[in-house]
């Protein structure tokens, strides 16, 4: 194929999956910065692959898995780790960029602490717990796709979440954040 | 979702993850995205050169730059930022900080090295004292995410010491564990 038709199947294969591998990156890596880079990656890698890409049933699983073992990858090369920017205004790792008021000040001003909390609570978890938490919680995804996702048995990604939600209760309990 | 296997003490906490928000992606980036996969992979094939690390995507943003003649003068390093506070940890608790570096410029092939106090040590890198690595400053703010954990009550100074073009600046936080 010619560059210009390899671009655009690739387009059409990938374009779909845009929304939930952004915020899968976004949860993976807690900061819209390094978000864009890990979804940039993704896609430059996914090229790549174009050919695998053509032949798979369900590419948004398969680059999703991409997408994961990418950052785990990332992660292992803490070393290399490139300095990162944020938005002005925004507390670095607070995982609260995305926050959104509504017309009732007092009520988004006692949202936005429990938010704080939780975001504290939820760095203290390690990233595998996190992660589990996050994506099954906050985003959604059935056991089995995180089974598939992160390549652990599903016994393991139950006691995970498990293990998750009662550390972050605990601490949460701890900080007055609940009664 | 599956609701069922959720216990009733689970509850509040599930209601505040669901709440938890997401920033949406800047405008217009699936597309430059889109386009820099598209430009790159077509480069890479031609070169069978592989970079491996999502930091390449911006490696690559910068070497577009220096074609482009935006980066022609040596950038002056930026200033050890006095208002960093220093952090309290808690003894055997890990906690992410974050050392900030406001730069005038974008900066490459900076080199940073952490040295880190007795008693606080670096997550994945049990036991040393002092890790270097080179890294890439974008212009304005940026910031260095170090997962730090304190195994003794003493604490002490982080310092972050980044050289570039043989001048250097330290940068200092201050860590106290309770």
């Amino acid at each position: 194929m010619s560059s210009e038709a390899n671009n655009l199947a690739f387009e059409r294969l990938v374009q779909p999956h845009f929304d939930r591998l952004y915020r899968l990156a976004f949860r993976l890596t807690g900061r819209k910065a390094e978000a864009e880079d890990l979804f940039q990656e993704l896609l430059i890698k996914a090229y790549g692959k174009l050919d695998d890409l053509v032949a798979i049933d369900e590419p948004g699983s398969w680059l999703s898995r991409i997408m994961y073992n990418l950052f785990i990858d990332e992660r292992r090369r803490f070393a290399r780790q490139r300095l990162h920017t944020v938005e002005e205004g925004y507390l670095p790792g607070d995982g609260l960029e995305g926050f959104a008021g509504t017309e009732d000040p007092v009520r988004d001003h006692q949202r936005l602490e429990k938010l704080k909390q939780l975001d504290q609570a939820l760095a203290q978890l390690s990233d595998e717990h996190r992660i589990i938490v996050l994506l099954h919680d906050t985003e959604g995804y059935k056991l089995e796709e995180i089974h598939k996702l992160i390549d652990i048995p599903l016994g393991t990604v139950k006691s995970r979440l498990h293990r998750a939600r009662a550390r972050l209760r605990e601490i949460l309990t701890t900080s007055g954040t609940f009664s | 979702m599956h609701t069922s296997d959720i216990s009733k003490e689970d509850q509040e906490v599930l209601e505040l993850l669901k709440d938890y928000p997401m920033a949406e992606a800047t405008a217009g980036f699936y597309d430059q995205a889109l386009a820099r996969a598209t430009h790159e992979g077509t480069r890479r094939q031609r070169n069978s050169w592989v970079m491996a690390g999502f930091g390449s995507a911006i490696a690559a943003g910068l070497v577009l730059w220096l074609v482009g003649g935006f980066f022609l003068t040596t950038p002056n390093l930026p200033e050890p930022d006095a208002s960093i506070p220093g952090i309290a940890m808690t003894l055997e608790e890990p906690r992410t900080i974050n050392m900030m570096f406001a730069s005038e410029t974008a900066l490459e092939g900076a080199t940073l090295t952490v040295t880190l106090p007795d008693g606080i040590e670096l997550a994945g890198f049990p036991g040393q004292r002092e890790i270097t690595w080179e890294t890439s400053l974008v212009e304005g703010k940026n910031y260095l995410p170090l997962e730090l954990i304190a195994l003794t009550p003493v604490g002490g100074e982080v310092l972050a010491r980044l050289e570039h073009d043989n001048r250097d600046r330290t940068f200092r936080l201050r860590i106290e564990v309770s």
